[in-house]
């Protein structure tokens, strides 16, 4: 299937706004929330107050208003996240993601999500996704590698993990490689509109018009790729709703990229900081998996996602009242000292017998986490493999990992030996 | 081996494994979960899991 053929994505009105930049101010640069969080988590599991408050000076306007109840222990994070039913996500998303990402399953429940859910939850399987890491994944982390490998020296969030998990997305739907960088800045400006912005719902109006005129070409045209695979699939005799797959490509662009490149960032910082510990990783293959879990649970790059109270609800001892915005803390979860021994330690050789909540959890856990763990051990694997005598350039700012919903270090400058 | 996976999220029940979250022993057959056992990481119901056979 030739992209050509399509129009291409119709940029922003004023092209040179930087949504990075505004997207950057939005998320704050609070340096670490653990300390607060685990005073908090200490007093009780559950607060009546908003997180984001604490960490941000830059107000929600969508979400600031509401009523909050903050759930920051373990277990009462995990059963608001596993009872769909009582902890919903529609009432708690639709004036943020709702708004721009549009009818996404985010924002379903009941028979409604299960019926989309599995449809395209089928399409990132394990088995699905491992063969994506050939195909899809290798190409791209070396193409973005061969910029840089002969340099000697690079910053690896800019010019590495910013890039290739969206890229391995405009590779899944057979995108114009050419449209890359206006792709990823109108993905992320879609989420501007939380801010009042309002190049956050001319975002999501352009990416829908590109992605419906994209559905209608591969449904007339298929091809054995993603989106020829989602606008040709059935369900009952019909195919899926057109509003509901360009929602669902609108946030595969915004939040399959954006959430691996943190988690991607998160996990290189760990590493590096730790020399000794990078090396015996390197030669030992077998320790990325653990890495790569415990990256995500020190340090999960979405610190904390919403459900909306349908029902009087006590847990712990606190009344969570109906109506309420309910703001789970997987970062505060995460670092529970009664599942996780000396939680505030990044420990690759921790015992798993708890999972970390850093996919969250329930009805809604994150589609594309298998995916997400293909990516980072593909872009790993290319920096162990091809980077010698990797370390952080002592000459440089050390990486800091700053945000406090979205986390992630800005810059992460490294030396290597030159190839 | 004999597995199976939940079609709402990917998760394997790995009957030598069990599930301590819902004290399942391990070693315990597919057919021998009680019949409210739900997915321990989304809480789909058994109905959700398809058999997988390497």
């Amino acid at each position: 299937m030739a992209a050509s053929a399509l129009q291409p994505l119709e940029d922003l009105d004023q092209p040179d706004f930087d949504a990075f930049a505004v997207e950057r101010a939005m998320r704050g640069n609070h340096p670490d929330p653990y300390p607060l969080l685990e005073r908090l988590r200490r007093q009780g599991s559950i607060h009546k107050l908003e997180l984001h408050g604490l960490f941000s000076d830059e107000p929600d306007v969508e979400m600031s208003p509401l009523s909050h109840y903050a759930v920051l222990g373990y277990d009462a994070c995990n059963r608001v996240l596993m009872d769909g039913e009582t902890f919903t996500n529609k009432e708690a998303f639709q004036h943020s993601l709702g708004k721009s990402f549009g009818r996404t399953v985010t924002v379903m429940d009941g028979a409604e999500h299960e019926r989309f859910r599995k449809v395209l939850q089928k399409a990132f399987l394990p088995k699905v996704v491992a063969r994506w890491g050939d195909s899809l994944v290798a190409p791209v982390v070396d193409r973005l590698m061969s910029k840089f490998i002969d340099r000697g020296e690079a910053d690896l969030i800019t010019e590495y993990t910013h890039h290739f998990p969206f890229q391995i997305i405009y590779s899944m739907l057979l995108l114009d490689p050419d449209q890359a960088e206006r792709f990823h800045k109108l993905a992320v400006a879609q989420l501007l509109s939380s801010a009042g912005h309002p190049q956050g719902p001319e975002a999501t109006r352009k990416l829908g018009t590109f992605f419906a005129a994209l559905l209608a070409q591969r449904r007339a045209n298929p091809g054995d790729d993603l989106v020829s695979h989602l606008a040709t699939v059935e369900v009952d005799g019909q195919y899926l709703d057109d509003d509901v797959l360009i929602a669902f490509l609108r946030q595969l662009v915004n939040a399959g990229g954006d959430t691996t490149y943190r988690a991607t960032s998160i996990l290189l910082t760990c590493l590096l900081n730790e020399p000794d510990l990078y090396e015996i990783v390197r030669r030992d293959r077998t320790l990325l998996p653990r890495a790569i879990e415990e990256a995500l649970r020190w340090d999960g790059p979405v610190t904390t996602t919403f459900r909306y109270c349908q029902k009087d609800t006590e847990i712990d001892g606190v009344l969570i009242p109906e109506g309420s915005i309910v703001d789970v803390c997987l970062g505060s979860a995460n670092r529970d000292p009664t599942k996780f021994e000396n939680p505030n330690k990044f420990d690759i050789n921790r015992e798993r017998t708890v999972r970390h909540l850093s996919f969250a959890g329930g009805p809604h856990i994150c589609v594309g986490q298998h995916l997400a763990r293909v990516e980072m051990t593909r872009a790993m694997e290319a920096i162990l493999d091809n980077l010698n005598n990797l370390r952080l350039d002592p000459d440089m700012p050390p990486p800091q990992i700053i945000g406090y919903v979205l986390r992630s270090p800005e810059h992460l400058y490294v030396k290597f030996d030159k190839a | 081996m004999k597995q199976w996976m939940c079609m709402n999220c990917g998760y394997t029940y790995d009957p030598e494994a069990g599930d301590a979250t819902q004290g399942i022993e391990p070693g315990t057959a597919w057919e021998d979960l009680p019949d409210d056992w739900i997915c321990p990481h989304c809480a789909a119901n058994k109905e959700s899991f398809e058999l997988e056979e390497d």
